[in-house]
C-alpha cells in the first residue's frame, strides 16, 4: 500500500491526526493551519486595530505560552500593528506561582516583550500567605478568586492598555455552555460564547484561541518545543465544573466536531427579550469602582473584613451580618485603590493606601 | 475569572440538599403520611394522584386552542383531531393512560382485569373539573396513536407492535396507527398522507462535505434496504440514534397531518427533556433549543392545487413530570410497559453518553434537571432563520457554511482567498445538499468519529448497506419528504430558499476539492496518540 | 440463625435480569454479620441489595448494581413507600416486607 500523504498539502508525509478534523497532515501544515485559524478568529470579529495596546495575561500555562507565542507570531506576521504586553498576577503564595513565573519571565526574553507583575500585596496590601494565615485554608481561596479577577483588569490599566487577551480555548468555552445551562445562569450564558466582552467599566477581554482545541494547543507546543509549566488544578466532584469537563470529554471521544459543535449551540441562541428586562442590573462600587451588582464590590467587601478582622465578611451570611452590626467602616482603613480606565496611556492608580475618601461605608 | 474551586465560589458547588425537608408527612394534605419524594416534596398516595393530573392538564390544556387564552379561560375547543404518539416507553405509557382519563372515557381500561363499567371519577381540586362536565361532547373527536416500529433497522431487534396494539387497543376511543421507520423511504407510505410522489429517487454522496445529490436510476432497492444503506454510511454512531429521531418524528408530524389532528401529544418527560435538550445542544442544534419543547409545524408545500395546509401543534404534557413520578403512577395504577428497544451501541453515542449524565445526575442533584429545562425555556434564536432544513424540516440558521469554513481549513485552497460561502468541492452544475440543512443535521451526516461502530456478538447489529453498484459506496438514498421538498411533481429544482444567501447559480460555481478518504482509528487520550511517527 | 421472609417485586423491564419473573418470595438472614470480627446487624436494604445480586441475579450486573447500591435511575419501594422517606439503604428490614424495585430506564 503506498504510503499516506498529507492531507492538506499532498507531498510530505503526515506525522499528526488533527484532533479538531480528523485529518492526517504533516507538521508544517500543522503550523499553518493552527496558526491561520487564529489569524481567521482575529479578523473576523475584527477584535483589534493597529496601534492598540494589548496585555495577554500570562499565567505561565500551556494557554498563555502559547497564546504568546501565536500573538508575536501573527502580530509579525500580518502587520497587526499592535504593542504586545505581558500580564502576570502574583498571588503571593509561596512556591506555587514560583516556578509558573519563571516561566513568563522567561517568555518575555523569548519574545521580546515587556513583562508586568502586579502583586496582590501591591495591589491590596495582602498576599495570599497573609490571608490565609487570617482566615484559615477554608475560606482563603474565596479571596483568590475575587482578587485575581480585578487584578487583571487593574494591571491592565496600570499598563494603560486597551485589550487583555486570555488563553481560554474551546474547550474551556464548551464546558462554560454546559455549565450555564446546568447551573441556570441566564446571564453568563448570553455572554460566555462572545469572542470579546466588554462592560462599561472594565477593560474588553478577547479570547483568540476560542476556536482551537486544547488537544491540538499541547501539540502545537509539543512540535515547537516551547516550554511550560502546568498547574493542574483538581476540582471536586460536587463542583459544576468538575462534572461538565468530565461529560464534555466523552462526548469529544464520541464525536470530536462536538466541541465546536457546543459553541455553535451557545452562538445561536440569545435570551428571550422578557428575560431579558428583569436581569440586575450592573453598577459600580462606591468605594473603589469596579463594576458591581452591590454598592460594594466583592472585593472591598473581603478586603474590609480582612482588615476588621472579620475574615468571613462576604463569605458567608453570618459574616456579613458580623460585619454591618460592627457598625460603619472606620475611616483609615486600608482599601483598594480608586479603579478608572484610563484613556490615553495615563498610568492608573497609585497603589497606596487610602488614596480616596470614603464615603458612608457599607450599607446598612 | 475564578477558578471554580468549589471552595471559593458558593455557586460552584452543587447544593446537595438533603432528599427532603423536615417531615415525612405529605405536605398537601398534612395529614397523611408520606408515599413518594418528588423533588424534596412528601406526598402520600391519595394526593400524588390528583397532583400528576394537574400538572398534566396545567402543560396541555393552554394549548388547545388556536389562540391563547385572554383572561377568561374558554372552554377547549381544538380545531382537529388528536394524534399521541407513542413510544412504548414509560413516558408514553403515562401519557396514554392520563390521556384517556382525563378526556375520553370513565372506564377502566380493559387491561387491568377490571369489567367495563363506570366508575366515578377521583376527586379533583383545580380548575379543569371545569371541562369535566360528563354532558359535554368530548374535547377531542377523534384520537389516534401512532407508533413507529424501529426494528427493521436493526437485524435481530424484537418486532414490538403487537405488544404496543394490544396496550393501545386496551382503551377504548383511540385507533392504533403503526408505522414502520422504513416507511420514510417509502413512496407508497408518501401517497397515503397525501402527499404526492416525486417522480424520482435521489441518492447523495456521503463521502463530500457538500452532499451533492443526483438523480438515482434504480428503483430495485425496497424502503428497507434503503434504509440500511442510509444508516450503515453514516459517519459516527451517534448519528444512527439521531436520525432515527428525526425520521420517526417526521414521520408521526405526516401521520398527524393526513388525520387532520391538530395536535400531536408526545410523553416526553423534564427528565427526557433535559437529555435531549443537553444533547441537542452537544450536536450543535442549538438554534432549534425552544422547538425541541413546542413547536409549530406547517408541511411544505405539498404542490397538491388549492390545498390548504393545516399546522400542527406538538405538545409535551409530561414536560413537568419526572421520570420516577411517571414511573410512580405507572405502577401505582397497574399500568404495563413495552418499553423500548436501546439501539445497538447507543451507550456511546452522544444520546446515550448524555442520558447516563443527566439520570446520574438527577438522582444526587434533582433541580439540576428542572434548571436545564428551565434556562433552554428562557432561550430564543439569535438569528432569523433562512429557510427550513429539508431534513427536519425545523428552521435553519443562514451561513452555516461560511462559519464552519472560517473554523476549520480543511484544504490549503481555503487559504489562497478568504472564505466565501461558496460551497467548493463541487462540480460545475451540481447540486448539493448542504445549503439546505441544519447544523445540526449536516453534522450529522458529516461529523466523523474515530470510533468504529459497535459489533456485539448477541443483540440486535447495526445493519449493513445493500449497494447498487459495488464501485459507488458512497452514495445514499434520501428519505421521500427531502427528495419532494428537492424534486417537486415538475421533475425539477424547486426547493424553498436555501439556507445561505446567494442564488442557485452560486452552487455551480466552485473548485475541485481533493479529500483523502479517512480510515477510522481508535484516538487516545495523550497527545502522543496522535503521532503517527515519533518525531523527536 | 433467624430469618424473615420478603416480598421482591421487579418491575420496568429489571425482571429480565432476574430469570423473567416479576415476583419472588425469598428468605434472608435477620441478622448477618459481613466479616466474622463485626458484631452481627440488622439486615437492611444495602445488605438486600447484594443478596439478590449473589443469589437471583442472572446477568448484567452493572444494570441493577452501581457502586454499592441500586443504578441511577431505580426506584425502590419499600411497601408502598418511597425508600428516601425510610432511610434508603440504611432501612432495616422486618419480616413481611415488600420491597419493590423498578426501572424507569426502559430501554435505550
Amino acid at each position: 500500500m503506498p504510503p499516506k500523504l498529507c492531507a492538506l498539502c499532498n507531498t510530505s508525509r503526515p506525522i499528526l491526526k488533527r484532533p479538531k478534523t480528523g485529518q492526517q497532515i504533516c507538521k508544517s501544515c500543522f503550523f499553518l493551519v493552527f496558526e491561520t485559524e487564529v489569524h481567521n478568529t482575529i479578523t473576523e470579529s475584527q477584535l483589534f486595530q493597529s496601534g492598540d495596546r494589548v496585555a495577554i495575561g500570562a499565567s505561565g500555562g500551556k494557554d498563555s505560552t502559547v497564546l504568546a507565542h501565536i500573538m508575536k507570531t501573527l502580530n509579525d506576521r500580518y502587520n497587526y500593528g499592535l504593542d504586545l504586553f505581558l500580564l502576570s498576577i502574583d498571588e503571593g503564595i509561596t512556591g506555587y506561582r514560583d516556578d509558573s513565573l519563571e516561566t513568563v519571565k522567561q517568555n518575555q526574553k523569548e519574545y521580546n516583550l515587556p513583562l508586568k507583575i502586579l502583586s496582590y500585596s501591591e495591589l491590596y496590601g495582602w498576599t495570599m500567605d497573609d490571608i490565609v494565615a487570617q482566615v484559615g485554608r477554608k475560606n482563603n481561596c474565596t479571596f483568590c478568586g475575587v482578587f485575581r479577577r480585578q487584578a487583571l483588569d487593574r494591571g491592565a490599566a496600570m499598563l494603560g492598555v486597551d485589550h487583555i487577551v486570555t488563553g481560554h480555548n474551546a474547550d474551556d468555552v464548551a464546558e462554560t455552555v454546559l455549565m450555564n445551562i446546568m447551573r441556570g445562569d441566564i446571564a453568563r450564558l448570553g455572554r460566555c460564547t462572545a469572542i470579546c466582552t466588554q462592560g462599561e467599566d472594565t477593560i474588553k477581554r478577547s479570547k483568540p484561541f476560542k476556536y482551537t482545541y486544547e488537544k491540538e494547543i499541547v501539540m502545537y507546543a509539543y512540535f515547537k518545543k516551547l516550554t511550560y509549566f502546568s498547574t493542574e488544578c483538581i476540582y471536586s466532584p460536587d463542583a459544576y465544573r468538575g462534572h461538565a469537563r468530565t461529560f464534555l470529554k466523552d462526548l469529544e471521544a464520541a464525536r470530536p466536531s462536538a466541541i465546536i459543535d457546543i459553541i455553535h449551540s451557545g452562538e445561536a441562541f440569545e435570551i428571550r427579550d422578557e428575560v431579558k428586562r428583569g436581569q440586575k442590573l450592573q453598577q459600580t462600587c462606591k468605594r473603589c469602582g469596579y463594576m458591581s451588582s452591590n454598592d460594594l464590590c466583592k472585593a472591598c467587601t473581603l478586603l474590609e473584613g480582612l482588615e476588621r478582622g472579620m475574615a468571613n465578611a462576604g463569605i458567608t451570611d453570618k459574616g456579613v451580618k458580623q460585619l454591618n452590626a460592627a457598625g460603619p467602616t472606620p475611616d483609615n482603613l486600608r482599601t483598594i485603590p480608586f479603579f478608572q480606565m484610563n484613556t490615553v496611556g495615563n498610568s492608573g492608580p497609585s497603589p497606596s493606601p487610602n488614596p480616596w475618601p470614603l464615603d458612608s461605608g457599607p450599607s446598612g | 475569572m475564578s477558578c471554580e474551586n468549589p471552595t471559593t465560589d458558593p455557586d460552584a458547588l452543587m447544593n446537595r440538599r438533603p432528599k427532603f425537608d423536615k417531615a415525612k408527612t405529605c405536605i398537601k394534605c398534612k395529614i397523611a403520611e408520606g408515599n413518594i419524594v418528588i423533588r424534596h416534596a412528601v406526598y402520600c398516595k391519595d394526593c400524588f394522584f390528583p397532583l400528576l393530573k394537574t400538572k398534566f392538564k396545567r402543560s396541555l390544556e393552554p394549548f388547545v386552542n388556536r389562540l391563547p387564552n385572554g383572561p377568561r379561560k374558554k372552554a377547549l375547543n381544538p380545531s382537529g383531531n388528536l394524534l399521541i404518539g407513542f413510544s412504548g416507553g414509560l413516558g408514553s405509557t403515562v401519557l396514554l393512560d392520563l390521556v384517556h382519563k382525563s378526556y375520553f372515557s370513565h372506564r377502566k381500561p380493559r387491561e387491568s382485569g377490571g369489567e367495563v363499567e363506570a366508575v366515578p371519577e377521583q376527586q379533583e381540586t383545580g380548575a379543569g373539573d371545569r371541562y369535566r362536565d360528563p354532558r359535554q361532547e368530548r374535547v377531542w373527536k377523534k384520537a389516534a396513536v401512532c407508533y413507529v416500529e424501529v426494528a427493521g433497522a436493526f437485524p435481530g431487534m424484537k418486532d414490538r407492535t403487537e405488544d404496543i396494539q394490544r396496550i393501545v387497543e386496551s382503551y377504548d376511543d383511540f385507533e392504533f396507527v403503526p408505522l414502520k421507520i422504513e416507511d420514510a423511504f417509502n413512496g407508497e407510505w408518501w401517497e397515503s398522507v397525501d402527499q404526492c410522489p416525486s417522480s424520482s429517487l435521489l441518492n447523495f454522496d456521503i463521502s463530500n462535505e457538500e452532499l451533492p445529490f443526483f438523480q438515482s436510476d434504480s428503483t430495485r432497492l425496497t424502503p428497507l434496504e434503503r434504509l440500511h444503506t442510509y444508516l450503515s454510511r453514516l459517519p459516527s454512531p451517534t448519528a444512527i440514534p439521531s436520525t432515527i429521531r428525526t425520521l420517526t418524528r417526521l414521520l408521526l408530524l405526516y401521520t398527524a397531518h393526513s388525520t387532520s389532528s391538530s395536535h400531536l401529544l408526545l410523553g416526553t418527560s423534564l427528565t427526557s427533556l433535559s437529555i435531549s435538550l443537553i444533547a441537542s445542544v452537544a450536536m450543535g442544534g442549538g438554534f432549534g433549543v425552544s422547538e425541541e419543547v413546542q413547536e409549530e409545524w406547517i408541511p411544505p408545500r405539498s404542490g397538491i392545487e388549492g390545498r390548504k395546509e393545516v399546522g400542527v401543534r406538538v405538545v409535551r404534557p409530561l414536560r413537568d413530570v419526572v421520570n420516577k413520578e411517571c414511573a410512580t403512577w405507572a405502577w401505582w395504577n397497574g399500568l404495563t410497559v413495552v418499553g423500548q428497544e436501546t439501539v445497538p451501541g447507543f451507550k456511546q453515542t452522544i444520546g446515550g453518553l448524555t442520558k447516563d449524565f443527566i439520570i446520574g445526575l438527577e438522582r444526587d442533584y434533582p433541580s439540576t434537571v428542572s434548571a436545564i429545562a428551565r434556562t433552554c425555556g428562557k432561550l430564543t434564536p439569535k438569528d432569523e432563520a433562512g429557510g427550513q432544513c429539508v431534513m427536519c424540516q425545523r428552521p435553519a440558521q443562514r451561513g452555516m457554511e461560511i462559519w464552519k469554513q472560517r473554523i476549520s481549513v480543511r484544504s490549503l485552497a481555503d487559504l489562497e482567498e478568504a472564505p466565501s460561502g461558496i460551497p467548493i468541492g463541487t462540480q460545475e452544475n451540481q447540486p448539493s445538499l448542504s445549503p439546505y440543512l441544519c447544523y445540526a443535521c449536516h453534522a450529522t451526516m458529516t461529523s466523523k468519529s474515530s470510533r468504529a461502530n459497535p459489533s456485539s456478538t448477541n443483540g440486535p447489529k447495526l445493519p449493513t448497506s445493500t449497494s447498487d453498484s459495488k464501485t459507488v459506496s458512497n452514495l445514499v438514498p434520501l428519505p421521500v419528504w427531502v427528495t419532494a421538498r428537492l424534486f417537486g411533481p415538475a421533475d425539477k429544482v424547486q426547493a424553498e430558499d436555501p439556507s445561505r444567501e446567494g442564488s442557485g447559480d452560486a452552487l455551480r460555481d466552485g473548485e475541485v476539492w481533493r479529500n483523502v478518504e479517512l480510515g477510522r482509528e481508535e484516538m487516545r487520550t495523550a497527545v502522543k496518540d496522535f503521532l503517527l511517527d515519533q518525531d523527536e | 440463625m433467624l430469618t424473615i421472609s420478603l416480598k421482591i417485586e421487579f418491575a420496568g423491564g429489571l425482571e429480565l435480569l432476574f430469570s423473567n419473573q416479576r415476583s419472588h418470595r425469598i428468605s434472608i438472614p435477620s441478622n448477618p454479620a459481613s466479616t466474622p470480627n463485626e458484631p452481627p446487624k440488622r439486615a437492611d436494604i444495602t445488605y438486600l441489595i447484594h443478596w439478590l445480586k449473589d443469589n437471583l441475579l442472572k446477568e448484567r450486573v452493572e444494570l441493577f448494581i452501581e457502586n454499592g447500591t441500586v443504578r441511577p435511575g431505580i426506584l425502590v419501594l419499600v411497601n408502598d413507600t418511597d425508600w428516601e422517606l425510610e432511610g434508603e439503604g440504611s432501612y432495616e428490614l422486618m419480616d413481611g416486607d415488600e420491597i419493590v424495585f423498578i426501572s424507569t430506564l426502559h430501554g435505550g
